[in-house]
């Protein structure tokens, strides 16, 4: 029994190296194993792939030159809003919608700014990126600067991200030495700047215009709405704000054209997609696979299905922040509109399973514990709700959990949800609700033997 | 203009203006903690989450604007916006909210000091729940803080509502408080090194909708249900804000600001409200005294006037180059009529100076140069200023004898003017010191009237902007003390003069007299903002 135990737990260690591994780039995706696409992630796993010498011999900056020369910015505009490209960030809103909510021309100063705050539980894809490949984000950067006729861009990089924000300054300086950022980039007349910052380390600056007052100098508080970034964004000046992925997939847009984009994926979410894979599965790490693919192919064949082979118990589909599923629920296309007919959102597509030692209890609360952490206490909802929903899970794994809690939590949850100035409040309820919801019997049985069920089986912790 | 329906209330409202605005100034009342009139839109209390047609979720009134739509998607045919207040959902959310602001307040409104004027509280009876669903240890926090020297903190109170941080960074602009820490931990501090000490500083207490800030001067002197309070002005400079006295047992206990948008919005300096507590400090006497080689001698007014008059007979009849006057601009219109009509009839005629006393410059916000509320008073009467802080020994060099009217000349000079002004003051015949405390001036005359402080009398008094208010008798004086008309009423009968009624009303109507803009106004007219008039500005 011993030895199977701590075999067992060899084998995890190991699987779970790998995984780290993968995420660094160095295991060859999709070797020996279900297919994957080499888009998105076409330079990453090769040597030197940050190198700009590296990136332009793949062809990297070639969309550049050609929409600064011969596109004017309404084109290159039209064709990102023509290729339907939706935010990455988990909002999924079509960039190039928003970007024409700037104002137009060149008479105002603009703004970009890259949300590189990556910190939703369950999602790493952007790190990736950004360590592997970051002249493709910057080339997506300069693209829609060029088609928003912004002045310049500020790149907000999370803080626990050292190795990223020095890669990238790298990236900025070799670009600034070949004339892709600077003045008049490529003799275009068109000035451009990229500056990076780091953040301090807070889930909240990661909210758009929390990130903004950040960057600012300010507390990392999301302000309130309207006016939007548009109309009044970083140092109250229109900005426009994606996700690292949405402007990484800028360069192939405008290279392959937009119908070429759309053939990808689903119309509801089309494109390449970086899915993100972590928890109880084998083959832990990130997945470049065309929107749509199934619940089930991603976690059984792409990721190797569940570790140990055990069975699997739940899944979170699209990052900490939306509704979990049930093993059931699987069998679902991973776009906005598959997740929805099981009331569930594709969010980042940070994909965490849980085979069956997960305690859904435990699993709620350690996600609480997060969002409680990571509140901003700017508003009442959220700042307490957070709080509470912590107190009553602890009380309830710890075994002295009471009949009503399960209906306190959902009325908690309702009276955070949507009552909130930023997704934070929502982020925090709709597990709760789903968790609740979906597993109702645990919840019970917690409260009603005055213990956590699974306290004996309990393996790992997930998350 | 948009038309928009709250409740069941047809509204046009400015395009813009947001849905609290528009309910409050319509008589619909909606909770709300963050939002303060004066200060900038947060929106993050939630407390004023109303159900707008159309919207997904509750919105909050305070950051919602009213925006037309065009015509044929008007609501209903007619309106722009539909909002409810009072519906199941609002219910709901307003519950929610008190529900979360309690969670971690503590519930010992008994001893808390704001009880009786706390938002928290009224809240909580009118939209919570009624009970608590909270099972858990609070969050506790430091109590007592002193963030500055009148503000005491006590961090479990705050709601975290940063009206006091945005009073400081938007009306003060001092900027000291900011808020620290994030989730349940989130709490007010001053930066690092710096401490809630600028001249409005009390005025935070005031926003503070919870017993989070209080005044240090003024917390657990007294339950707020116990006080009374009059509206009145404050004296301490020419801005003359619009404030109330709360007092209790015949004892100032705090002054508060009125809302006033002519004169000081709703805003008071820390040096005015602290009038409370410089009047604890003061010498008074409750009966007019004579000085003679024994010492001071206390008399009833009947026993004194005859007195009074005898010593200043001399002065009566044709102006006297031996009499100088001195006389105050903390006097109110009826005491300076009051004062000319004495001079008129016993002094001979003699003008008085009133003195211009300034200092530092003015802030830009409230606080003026000028010490003294009714200067403009006095130039309404005519009555000639002394040139700005012109030496007091100087106009009343070469004199005999003196009269000084509501100022501490002795104890408010400094160096060798107040020895100058000592040795002045013994070497004169007669000096006749009329004031409301027993000062260092009254110590070195011969007749002391005591007078009715500002705090326990009725005036007009005009302040530098040219409105006219009135104070109030917040505080009743002992019998003996009067304001300065009734004294001259009192003075010009003993000598055989005919004389008004001692009564504010009685001088009133001549104050009324004297200045013209004044004539068809009534008392009610004073209140709440006063009366501007129309005076030709400088």
């Amino acid at each position: 029994m011993g030895d199977r135990e701590n075999n067992e737990k060899r084998q995890y260690r190991i699987l779970f190296l790998r995984g780290l591994r993968g995420l660094r780039g160095e295991r060859s995706l999709g070797l020996g194993m279900a297919e994957t696409l080499k888009i998105l992630t076409r330079n990453v796993g090769k040597p030197n792939s940050t190198d700009i010498d590296v990136y332009m011999h793949a062809g990297g900056y070639g969309p550049l030159m050609t929409a600064l020369h011969k596109m004017s910015p309404e084109q290159v505009l039209g064709e990102v809003k023509a290729s339907n490209l939706k935010g990455r960030g988990g909002a999924l809103f079509p960039a190039g919608l928003k970007w024409s909510f700037l104002p137009k021309g060149k008479g105002t100063l603009k703004y970009l700014v890259c949300n590189a705050d990556e910190s939703e539980p369950g999602t790493f894809k952007d790190r990736l990126l950004i360590e592997n490949d970051p002249h493709a984000i910057l080339e997506g950067l300069i693209l829609a600067g060029w088609a928003t006729q912004s002045a310049g861009c500020f790149f907000y990089i999370r803080g626990e991200m050292p190795v990223g924000a020095r890669i990238f300054q790298k990236a900025v300086d070799q670009a600034y030495d070949r004339h892709f950022l600077g003045k008049s980039v490529l003799g275009s007349g068109w000035d451009f700047d990229v500056w990076v910052s780091r953040g301090a380390g807070a889930y909240i600056c990661g909210e758009e215009t929390a990130l903004m007052n950040s960057l600012e100098g300010k507390r990392g508080e999301p302000r309130l709405k309207p006016p939007f970034p548009a109309g009044c964004g970083v140092y109250g000046v229109p900005s426009n704000i994606n996700n690292v992925e949405t402007y990484a997939n800028v360069p192939l847009i405008l290279k392959n054209g937009a119908e070429w984009y759309n053939k990808i994926g689903t119309p509801s979410s089309p494109g390449p997609r970086l899915f993100g894979v972590s928890g109880h599965v084998k083959r832990p790490g990130i997945y470049e696979l065309p929107g749509g693919v199934t619940l089930r192919e991603l976690i059984y064949e792409h990721a190797g299905g569940i570790l140990g082979d055990r069975p699997l118990k739940a899944v979170i589909p699209g990052g900490s922040s939306v509704p979990v599923l049930r093993k059931d629920q699987i069998d679902i296309a991973m776009d906005p509109d598959g997740l929805k007919t099981v009331g569930s959102m594709l969010g980042s597509a940070g994909v965490i399973v849980m085979n069956d030692t997960v305690c859904m209890v435990k699993a709620l609360l350690n996600l609480m514990q997060f969002y409680a952490h990571e509140s901003c206490g700017q508003c009442t909802p959220c700042r307490e709700g957070t709080h509470w929903f912590k107190l009553i899970l602890q009380r309830l794994e710890e075994g002295g959990g009471q009949d009503e809690d399960c209906g306190l939590l959902l009325d908690i949850a309702e009276n955070v949800l949507g009552r909130t100035i930023c997704p934070l409040g929502d982020a925090a309820a709709m597990p709760v609700q789903s968790f609740v919801t979906q597993f109702m019997d645990e919840f019970d049985e917690h409260a009603r033997f005055g213990r956590c069920p699974l306290r004996q089986t309990r393996m790992t912790t997930v998350i | 203009m948009p038309l928009i329906r709250i409740d069941e209330k047809e509204i046009e409202v400015a395009q813009g203006e947001t849905i609290l605005r528009a309910a409050l100034s319509n008589g619909i009342y909606i909770p709300y903690y963050c939002y303060h009139p004066a200060l900038s839109i947060v929106g993050q209390c939630r407390m004023c989450l109303v159900d707008v047609k159309g919207a997904p979720k509750p919105l909050t009134a305070c950051s919602t604007a009213v925006t037309s739509l065009p015509p044929d998607k008007k609501i209903q045919g007619k309106y722009d916006m539909v909002v409810d207040t009072k519906n199941a959902t609002v219910k709901k959310a307003q519950r929610g909210i008190l529900e979360f602001l309690l969670l971690n307040h503590p519930l010992d409104c008994p001893i808390c000091d704001q009880a009786g004027e706390c938002q928290l509280q009224e809240y909580a009876y009118t939209y919570g729940s009624g009970q608590s669903r909270f099972e858990f240890e609070k969050v506790h926090a430091p109590k007592r803080v002193g963030i500055g020297p009148h503000v005491v903190f006590d961090v479990e109170r705050c709601i975290k509502c940063t009206r006091c941080i945005r009073f400081c960074n938007e009306i003060s602009k001092t900027s000291e408080l900011t808020l620290v820490e994030r989730g349940v931990h989130t709490r007010v501090d001053t930066f690092p090194g710096r401490a809630l000490d600028n001249p409005y500083s009390i005025c935070t207490v005031d926003v503070c909708p919870v017993g989070a800030l209080t005044s240090r001067e003024f917390r657990f002197k007294e339950r707020v249900w116990f006080l009374s309070s009059a509206n009145s002005v404050c004296p301490e400079c020419s801005r003359g804000c619009s404030v109330r006295f709360d007092t209790y047992k015949g004892e100032v206990l705090r002054l508060v600001p009125r809302e006033n948008p002519k004169i000081n919005g709703l805003w008071m300096c820390d040096y005015g409200r602290l009038l409370s507590e410089r009047l604890k400090t003061l010498d008074l006497a409750a009966r007019p005294r004579i000085r003679d080689e024994k010492g001071w001698a206390a008399y009833l007014w009947e026993e004194f006037a005859p007195r009074l008059v005898a010593k200043t007979a001399a002065f009566t009849g044709s102006p006297s180059k031996d009499l100088g006057i001195v006389i105050s601009a903390r006097m109110t219109l009826e005491e300076m009529v009051a004062f000319k009509r004495l001079s008129a009839a016993l002094l001979g005629g003699n003008e008085g100076w009133v003195l211009n006393v300034t200092q530092g410059e003015d802030d830009g916000l409230l606080i003026r140069k000028e010490g003294r509320p009714n200067l403009k008073g006095a130039e309404l009467l005519d009555i000639p200023a002394a040139p700005e802080n012109a030496l007091v020994s100087g106009l009343l060099a070469g004199k005999k004898a003196a009269l000084i009217v509501r100022e501490d000349v002795v104890g408010d000079a400094e160096g060798p003017e107040k020895d100058a002004l000592r040795e002045l003051l013994s070497g004169m015949d007669l000096v006749i010191v009329a004031d409301y405390a027993f000062t260092e001036t009254a110590a070195l005359a011969h007749l002391y009237i005591p007078l009715a402080g500002w705090q326990e009398m009725e005036g007009i008094t005009v302040n530098f902007l040219g409105v006219a208010q009135k104070t109030a008798r917040a505080v009743a004086p002992p019998k003996q003390r009067r304001p300065f008309y009734e004294a001259v009423s009192l003075w010009l009968r003993a000598a055989g003069h005919e004389a008004p009624e001692p009564t504010f009303l009685a001088w009133h109507a001549l104050a009324k007299e004297a200045v013209p803009a004044l004539k068809d106004k009534a008392i009610r007219d004073f209140l709440p903002h006063g009366i501007q008039l129309e005076v030709t500005r400088p």
